[in-house]
């Protein structure tokens, strides 16, 4: 089974927000943007720009009918500064005008004057002077304090990740409609249907019962647009303002200079081993590059706080994490939500560790790998646990882990010029939002008089097949043909307060939304059919395969018919259903709880060798074993367990963001560099862990979207063994990604 | 007026000549099928294939970056967008696709269609590897490209059942359900279409050539000003052998000197250097001249032929003259070619008997990525003694540099001490600057390791460094 639009995507039929036709009367609108990163605006002269030739208007914070507001979490985030700069590339005016290239003509003709502050960049220099968008987080579980002399190798350091773009390939846009009595109709490619109408909303200063959201596909996301709004509201209140179509899309170095990153953090670890390679005691701090506000940063913090532990038992734990507020454009969601952070660190510790000891990392974590039984550090205790399952599995398809590292050793002992680096990562990955509101999905299901079926979820198509998952759920609980059934647009009219699309949870909570309102459908079925075939019990009536069954007897009643029939009967073939994960909450004063509803498993090999004249290198081989549960759809499942990885190994490897030292942006689009066709390596065998059962979602299946970005984790570490077995005399390395210029001053500085 | 063949259709516009070629297709036609992901040539989403005419009436079909075309360019052409080769059901190359499930959110999909379609009409040998160099330029976000790979695996091996015959190759893909019928008339229609210059006149009009440079950096400033297009130059459209050296037109691509017999039979590492610039969909536009002019002190082509020991032809203001490449460059995009003059022609000496080359070009990514540092050296030995010596180096200094004073390392022996000592030389003739492509000191220890990557590849000269050596 494939992505539903797989065939018209194929044909360049999609449509995407740009794709739709210009209405009568339509503007584009552009914004203005700060020039500095810190400081306070002394003057705003607008005159000029407003009179430029096909203006129709230009506008600053004074004229919003709301609140000047859009914070995702908290309310820190005004859609124009009017005053205070908080970052470069922050939005202060918009002009809208006939075309785009008459409104960026007309953004040079706006005065402005400042004055210029020291910014501050770094987080541990945030935290330092207070600058952090909420109380630092601890956790603790055992008795660190007195686990240490139990030790026999403590290792401590430092260790740093840097940010990495989405470099969605559709980027952001809306299209505002205005119309009557007030109403605005805006066409997003947001990933947050229930928040962005809120945010709408606010800022025209109307119910939103008067935002009508509506969201076909996005063309990619990866968490780049759950929270920060500013692009879907700021064309919605122009075209409130002049009351005419509006239309904002962004050129790409726009939307890399100013939106959102993969939070890089700074970490400090300190871990300890007993003799044999237990992890006895780890103890970490996080400190979150958050930017200028919160946005969804804090969500973000909860889950690389909450997975500091990663796939291994560590019985005397305590970690702290804060995220601080620095003058960069707002970090947000990205695939793995904060998790590839804190599993970096731990990672980071045991290759440390390892050294010490004198043994492969892999031996470590074997050793400390979670099984039933096993507690994390808040408290949950674990059941179905496939972490060594996983392993034993990779270990038999990818040609014995032990032999596979004996074989690099053997390789780097014979060379000089090129260096080999092997790598094994396990994933233990939990599936729930942090924030237990969000674990809530609704479905519409509608049966039409002709037979065809059309369900309606708050999940968001942006390439990761959840409508086609929805569709095959429906058709498999109505027992019809997959092609009878219609995953319509996610809007907010039809689906009120739906949840971001993401933390993987999208086929979850609406796949599990939709079977409800299918199987209370088949139920209204069940009982016509029982009526007209005067039989009186209507559980015993089935429907397979389109065709309905009378205590397991074929009769001549096909779908078509009895869905014609039901109608003229009066019988309601439209259904709504609503679902909330069972059990999912934290206490966040003692950091206990079950956040997570299951967890997603995993183990990757990861390969590559090292150029040491050129401080280039290859990725040769990726072989990972990932547990879907009972899997949805085989091709979609490993297709996003591909594009994971190879994302991730991009932020491990040549992903890199520069700025200045006055923080504005030095990277554009020809300076970010995502991996290409020849990057990908050259061998990748995915393995779909088989007879893995999961009851905590829809049919078994377990959610794939983040989960196997862990695996991308090996590409740096690999890289870091390659680079040690040239180099032992520098210290280890714990800054990610590993470009080639990295690489190459690690080897040669 | 501009008149060409969109798909089906027969065009006239009077657009100005640099309007974008996307912006045409979907603003004007309401082509929505070609999307924009990045408007500088660095992601293939708005891919199309451009198709010309040669003198003896045979098209020829080149996948272009849509987004830094202007429509100036593709007078006179055949234009091919995803619309274009949709058929009633899905053609041979979007099935592949389709059944490898090489499409997540579909934004690069249609790209991705064209440069295979490119694939099937270029690659003499339909060969898997031909499919990934024509994919070479399509980012992909979503995939990770193990699904594109393997469709275009299945594509080059369905491919390989069929006639190789690159003179029947339009009839071959029709036949094979890659490209729909209306192929077939497109010669005739394009013979019969006459367009008439896009250039303008006037003496002070920009030239473009690829425009795979000026497109991206002035595009709002070039859609309203005069151009003139070195494509319409046919006459400079040529590589010729001339006694002991290549003579290659300026209107001459990279993809097409790449693959020139001549270029292959006298400089045959050519094939795989030159695919370390851009990507196909650049180079099947931009020209060495343009790269020569852009003079970037990284340009790739001008490192090659600054080592190589070219010299360019140059046109203009009633004369023609001749000056040697390493004496072109006098500052930072300061060369000595003055207004009303254009390149004719570019010549490459051909390297005597037992001369040896080697170009090298470290980038952030290995591939459609500008360099941190590049190198080319031509050597010329006497038993294992140095005879001759040519080193360039991009990155390092304010022009593309030929490293001067090389003679004395003449008559010494090839060996680490050497190259160290070459090396280090080298390193003290360079200044390179902080920047996003890396570290003034990151280069300056590259260009090193250059030095020694160019002995160690033709020589096999041993790199000492680092531990266990
Ligand atoms: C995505 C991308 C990737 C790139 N990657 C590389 C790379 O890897 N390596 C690299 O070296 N470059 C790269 N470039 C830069 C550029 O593509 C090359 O420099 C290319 O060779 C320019 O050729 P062109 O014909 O397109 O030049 P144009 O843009 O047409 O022209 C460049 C300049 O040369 C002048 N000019 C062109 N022809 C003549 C002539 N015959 N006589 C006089 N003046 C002339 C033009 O007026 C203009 O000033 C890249 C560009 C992009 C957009
Ligand atoms: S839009 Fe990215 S290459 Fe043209
Ligand atoms: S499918 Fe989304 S970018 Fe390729």
């Amino acid at each position: 089974m494939r992505n539903v639009d797989m065939k018209m995507h194929i044909r360049g039929r999609s449509v995407f927000v740009d794709d739709i036709p210009a209405q009568e009367g339509l503007l584009h609108a552009v914004l203005f943007l700060s020039p500095i990163a810190k400081g306070t605006i002394e003057k705003l002269d607008i005159s000029k720009a407003n009179k430029a030739e096909g203006v129709a208007g230009v506008f600053v914070g004074k004229d919003i009918p709301g609140p000047n507001q859009i914070g995702h979490m908290i309310p820190d985030q005004p859609l124009f500064a009017e005053k205070e700069i908080q970052y470069a590339g922050q939005p202060i005016a918009m002009v809208v005008a006939e075309s785009k290239h008459l409104a960026k003509k007309a953004l040079k003709l706006i005065e402005l004057q400042v004055k210029e502050e020291e910014g501050v960049f770094e987080p541990r220099e945030a935290f330092k002077s207070g600058m952090i968008h909420a109380a630092p987080r601890v956790i603790t579980a055992g008795d660190l304090d007195s686990a240490w002399s139990k030790c026999e190798y403590i290792v401590e350091g430092k260790a740093h990740n840097g940010p990495q773009e989405h470099f969605y390939f559709e980027t952001q846009r809306a299209l505002a409609v205005p119309g009557e009595d007030d109403t605005m109709k805006v066409y997003a490619s947001v990933q947050s249907p229930g928040a962005f109408q809120h945010h709408i909303a606010e800022i025209l200063n109307i119910p939103m019962h008067k935002v009508e959201l509506e969201i076909r596909r996005l063309g990619g996301a990866f968490g780049g647009k759950e929270s920060t709004a500013i692009w879907a509201v700021a064309p919605a209140l122009a075209a409130k303002l002049l009351n005419r179509p509006v239309k904002m899309v962004l050129g790409r170095n726009e939307d890399i200079a100013t939106s959102g990153k993969r939070h890089p953090y700074e970490f400090d670890y300190k871990m300890g081993l007993d003799k044999d390679g237990k992890i006895l005691a780890y103890q970490v701090d996080l400190y979150q590059q958050a930017g200028a506000f919160a946005d969804i940063s804090l969500a973000v913090l909860g889950r690389s706080f909450l997975h500091v532990s990663s796939s291994y038992f560590i019985p005397n734990l305590k970690a702290m994490a804060v995220s601080c507020k620095t003058n960069l454009p707002s970090n947000n969601a990205f695939r793995g939500f904060g998790v590839p952070q804190g599993v970096f660190v731990i990672e980071t510790a045991i290759e440390h560790a390892s050294e010490v000891m004198g043994v492969d990392p892999s031996v470590i974590k074997r050793k400390n790998l979670l099984q039933d039984g096993d507690f994390l550090p808040y408290g949950m205790q674990l059941e179905k646990t496939n972490a060594i399952r996983c392993w034993e599995e990779l270990d038999r398809r990818s040609g014995g882990i032990a032999r596979r590292i004996k074989t690099i050793e053997a390789y780097n002992k014979a060379n000089t010029e090129t260096k080999k680096g092997i790598s094994v990562v396990p994933v233990c990955f939990g599936i729930s939002f942090a924030q237990t509101a969000l674990n809530q999905g609704s479905a519409l299901a509608n049966i039409y008089a002709d037979g065809s079926v059309s369900v309606s979820t708050g999940a968001v198509e942006m390439g990761q097949g959840v409508n086609m998952k929805i569709a095959l759920i429906a058709a498999k609980a109505l027992s019809i043909g997959k092609d009878k059934v219609r995953v319509e647009t996610t809007n907010t009219s039809r689906i009120p307060n739906a949840s971001p699309t993401s933390a993987s949870t999208g086929a979850d909570l609406n796949g599990m939304a939709a079977k409800m309102a299918c199987d209370t459908l088949y139920k209204r079925l069940q009982v016509f059919a029982a009526k007209k075939f005067n039989h009186n019990n209507p559980d015993e009536i089935s429907i397979r395969d389109e065709i309905v069954y009378l205590k397991s007897a074929k009769t001549d009643y096909k779908w078509e018919q009895l869905i014609h029939e039901a109608y003229w009967d009066r019988t309601d073939l439209g259904c709504r259903a609503f679902y909330a994960t069972p059990g999912v909450y934290i206490d966040r004063k003692t950091e206990r709880g079950r956040p997570f509803a299951y967890y997603s498993y995993g183990t990757s090999i990861t390969e590559v060798t090292l150029d040491c004249i050129r401080g280039t290198y290859d990725i040769d081989s990726v072989d990972v074993v990932h547990d879907v549960g009972v899997s949805l759809s085989h091709n979609i499942d490993k297709g996003q367990i591909e594009g994971a990885i190879i994302q991730a190994i991009g932020w491990s490897t040549m992903e890199q963001i520069k700025y200045n030292s006055k923080g504005k942006m030095l990277t554009a689009v020809n300076s970010y560099k995502i991996p290409d066709i020849k990057f990908c390596p050259k061998e990748f065998n995915v393995y779909i862990l088989e007879n893995s059962l999961n009851p905590y979602a829809v049919s078994n299946s377990k959610a794939v979207g983040e989960p196997p970005f862990i695996h991308g984790l090996g590409a740096y570490f690999a890289l870091v063994r390659a680079l040690r077995s040239f180099r032992k005399d520098k210290p280890l390395p714990a800054s990610l990604p590993i470009t080639p210029e990295k690489a190459f001053m690690y080897l040669y500085e | 007026m501009l008149k060409f063949i969109v798909n089906d259709k027969i065009l006239e516009t009077n657009a100005h000549p640099g309007t974008i070629l996307i912006d045409y297709l979907r603003d004007e036609l309401k082509l929505y099928g070609t999307k924009e992901g990045c408007k500088e040539g660095e992601c293939g989403a708005c891919t199309v294939l451009a198709g010309t005419l040669d003198d003896k009436g045979n098209i020829s079909y080149k996948s272009v970056a849509s987004c830094i075309l202007p429509i100036g360019d593709v007078n006179g052409s055949h234009i091919v967008s995803i619309e274009g080769v949709n058929q009633e059901e899905l053609n041979t190359i979007q099935k592949a696709i389709f059944d490898y499930s090489a499409s997540q959110c579909g934004f690069c999909t249609p790209g991705i269609v064209l440069s295979l379609t490119y694939f099937a009409l270029s690659s003499s040998e339909f060969s898997y590897k031909d499919a990934e160099d024509a994919l070479d330029g399509n980012l992909c976000r979503c995939t990770g490209y193990v699904a594109i790979r393997n469709a275009a695996k299945a594509l080059s091996d369905l491919l390989k059942t069929k006639s190789r015959d690159m003179n029947k190759r339009i009839d071959v893909l029709l036949e094979a359900g890659v490209l729909p019928s209306y192929f077939a008339q497109i010669p005739q229609k394009l013979k019969k279409l006459n367009a008439s210059s896009a250039s303008s006149p006037s003496a002070k009009a920009r030239i473009i050539a690829g425009g795979t440079d000026l497109f991206v950096q002035i595009p709002d400033q070039l859609v309203e000003s005069d151009l003139k297009f070195i494509s319409e130059r046919k006459d400079l459209n040529y590589i010729r052998v001339d006694g002991n050296c290549i003579r290659i037109g300026a209107a001459t691509s990279l993809e097409d000197f790449r693959n020139s017999c001549a270029v292959n039979k006298y400089f045959p590492f050519m094939k795989d250097d030159v695919l370390l610039h851009s990507s196909m969909i650049l180079r099947n536009k931009a020209t060495l001249a343009g790269n020569i002019v852009n003079a970037s002190p990284i340009g790739d082509i001008t490192i090659m032929l600054l080592a190589l020991n070219a010299s360019i032809v140059i046109d203009g203001n009633g004369k023609t003259r001749e000056i040697a490449l390493d004496k072109f460059y006098k500052d930072y995009k300061k060369f000595d070619l003055s207004e009303g003059e254009i390149i004719k022609e570019i010549l490459v000496p051909f390297m005597n008997e037992g001369v040896l080359y080697n170009f090298e070009k470290v980038s952030n990514r290995k591939i459609l990525d500008i360099a941190a540092v590049n190198s080319s050296i031509l050597i010329e030995t006497n038993g294992m003694d140095i005879a001759a010596l040519r080193i360039s180096a991009g990155g390092v200094a304010s022009i593309p540099l030929m490293i001067g004073g090389l003679d004395n390392f003449r008559g010494k022996e090839i060996s680490y001490e050497t190259v160290n000592k070459l090396a280090e030389y080298v390193v003290s003739q360079v200044a390179p600057i902080d920047d996003v492509r890396g570290s003034a000191n990151y280069k300056k220890l590259l260009i090193r390791q250059l030095i020694f990557a160019h002995f160690n590849k033709l020589f096999g000269v041993k790199v000492c460094a680092g531990e266990g050596c």
